[in-house]
């Protein structure tokens, strides 16, 4: 059974269709970095696996059960109920500024009951320690780093189990030199098999931690397959020319 | 003296305690999804801001009871409870301004954060939303509750002895106007424990 299954996925804004056609499926412990020129309908793509984004046509299916079918959604606690092993890591990290780290980690499992305050605690401790911040739990969001920010961020989105993660260009808002700390943290996940999508311009990361690419470009899908397929040695001009444009 | 005093901080202890609520509400209703009810408390907001509180204060005692038909069920006969209803439905007008205003800068990433976490949508306005907008908010709650201060003086256009009225009594039976000076004091001391307390509670919730 496929972790996502999208079938002909349509979404327009006003009467300008962001995507045009889309369908993909994604297998368990598939890194797919999703690649492509500016206002290819990337960012919407993923926002709408997540029902951030509402659909206007097609299916989303999430470990099998219809998020989506036909444009039509169940109502808000089923969506709950389906979307609750998927997480998402923003570009501009998203954390809460009025909680400290320890606080953005356990909001979310304290309201959802997924245990005790200790056991959730506990959990919190493992999962900084993960991403090295252990010795910032008790520190507000405002003084930490944005690389530290965005391990907090995968930190809290990893409080609630996910199968799925998604990354909307998670080091794009980073300094250059405090992207490397990000992009270890997400390929550890990845080497556990975690199931990820990630809309990123770091092509080198692309190749080298993702096992596919996605290729969107003008609300299409162009191409799917490995990096190598993609990136390389691709046959299509506009992927051709995309890679050829970018110096990494 | 301390009879005007009491007065005074009484009517500004009931106006804050139970405007501010009330703005929160109508900015629920402003900001709610029924185009209806916006509308409604978009025109409140606007008499409210719009007209003295001097003249809703007179309409409150004086005016309500000529209401037609309903007149007689409109009746606030106690000049304080009058005063009140009025300085509470002109200063909920601005408070739900005011957080109104504190909620549009609550960043719409932090309801995308919230969401895809799994929250509820009471949820997320409870626990990440309201503690931003307050915090957003403070500034101009605490200045409009220092203007509150000052406000409370019109009370006396019903008749009421708030401090400064008392104090207005004294100075022209004595005619010495030390009073006065002891009426500033006190308002000003108001004043000052009111910044100490939002700086305090600014500081508190800084983020
Ligand atoms: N909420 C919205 N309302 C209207 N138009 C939108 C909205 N979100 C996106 N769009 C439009 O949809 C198109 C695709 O946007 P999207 O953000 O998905 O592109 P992207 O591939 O993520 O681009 P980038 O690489 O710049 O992030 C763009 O033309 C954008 O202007
Ligand atoms: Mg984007």
């Amino acid at each position: 059974m496929e972790m996502i299954k999208v079938e002909n996925l349509k979404k327009s804004f006003g009467n300008i269709e962001v995507l045009k056609d889309i369908s993909l499926n994604v297998d368990k412990g598939d890194v797919i970095a999703i690649l492509g020129p500016s206002g290819s309908g990337k960012s919407t793509f993923l926002r709408s696996l997540i029902d951030l984004v509402e659909i206007d046509g097609g299916s989303i299916y999430i470990e099998g059960e219809a998020l989506c079918e036909n444009a039509v959604y169940p109502h808000a606690k089923e969506k709950r109920r389906i979307l609750a092993k998927t997480g998402m890591v923003f570009q501009h990290f998203n954390l809460f500024p009025h909680k400290n780290v320890r606080d953005n980690l356990l909001l979310a499992p304290m309201l959802k009951k997924q245990g005790t305050r200790d056991e959730l605690n506990k959990k919190a401790m493992d999962i900084l320690e993960k991403v090295g911040l252990v010795e910032k739990i008790n520190e507000m969001p405002k003084n930490l780093s944005g690389g530290q920010k965005q391990r907090v961020a995968i930190a809290r989105a990893l409080m609630c189990d996910p199968d799925i993660l998604l990354f909307d260009e998670p080091t794009s808002a980073l300094d250059p030199e405090l992207t490397g700390e990000v992009l270890n943290v997400i390929r550890d996940l990845s080497k556990e098999k975690m199931t990820m999508l990630i809309v990123t311009h770091e092509i080198g990361f692309a190749r080298e931690a993702a096992n596919k690419v996605l290729f969107m470009d003008g609300g299409y899908v162009l191409g799917f397959g490995t990096p190598e397929e993609i990136i390389d040695s691709n046959e299509n001009t506009r992927i051709k020319n995309f890679f050829a444009k970018m110096t990494y | 003296m301390a009879v005007g005093c009491l007065l005074t901080l009484k009517l500004f202890i009931i106006t804050i305690v139970l405007s501010m609520p009330l703005g929160l509400v109508l900015t629920f209703l402003y900001t709610s999804k029924n185009k209806a009810l916006n509308k409604v408390v978009a025109f409140y907001i606007l008499i409210m801001r719009g007209t003295p509180l001097l003249l809703q204060i007179f309409f409150v005692y004086f005016g309500l009871p000529y209401t037609p038909i309903i007149g007689k069920y409109l009746t606030i006969s106690d000049r304080f409870t009058a005063g009140a209803v009025a300085f509470i439905l002109n200063y909920a007008a601005y408070f739900a301004e005011i957080f109104r205003g504190g909620l549009l800068s609550v960043d719409k990433g932090q309801y995308e954060a919230a969401k895809v976490l799994g929250l509820t949508d009471m949820q997320t306005r409870f626990k990440i939303v309201l503690p931003q907008m307050f915090r957003i908010s403070l500034p101009a709650v605490s200045n409009e509750a220092i203007i509150l201060i000052k406000d409370t003086a019109l009370i006396t256009a019903i008749g009421l002895s708030d401090l400064l009225k008392v104090t207005k009594t004294i100075v022209n039976k004595t005619t010495n106007i030390s009073a006065f000076l002891v009426a500033a004091i006190f308002y000003l001391i108001m004043s000052y424990v009111l910044t100490i307390v939002f700086r305090l509670l600014e500081k508190k919730f800084a983020f």
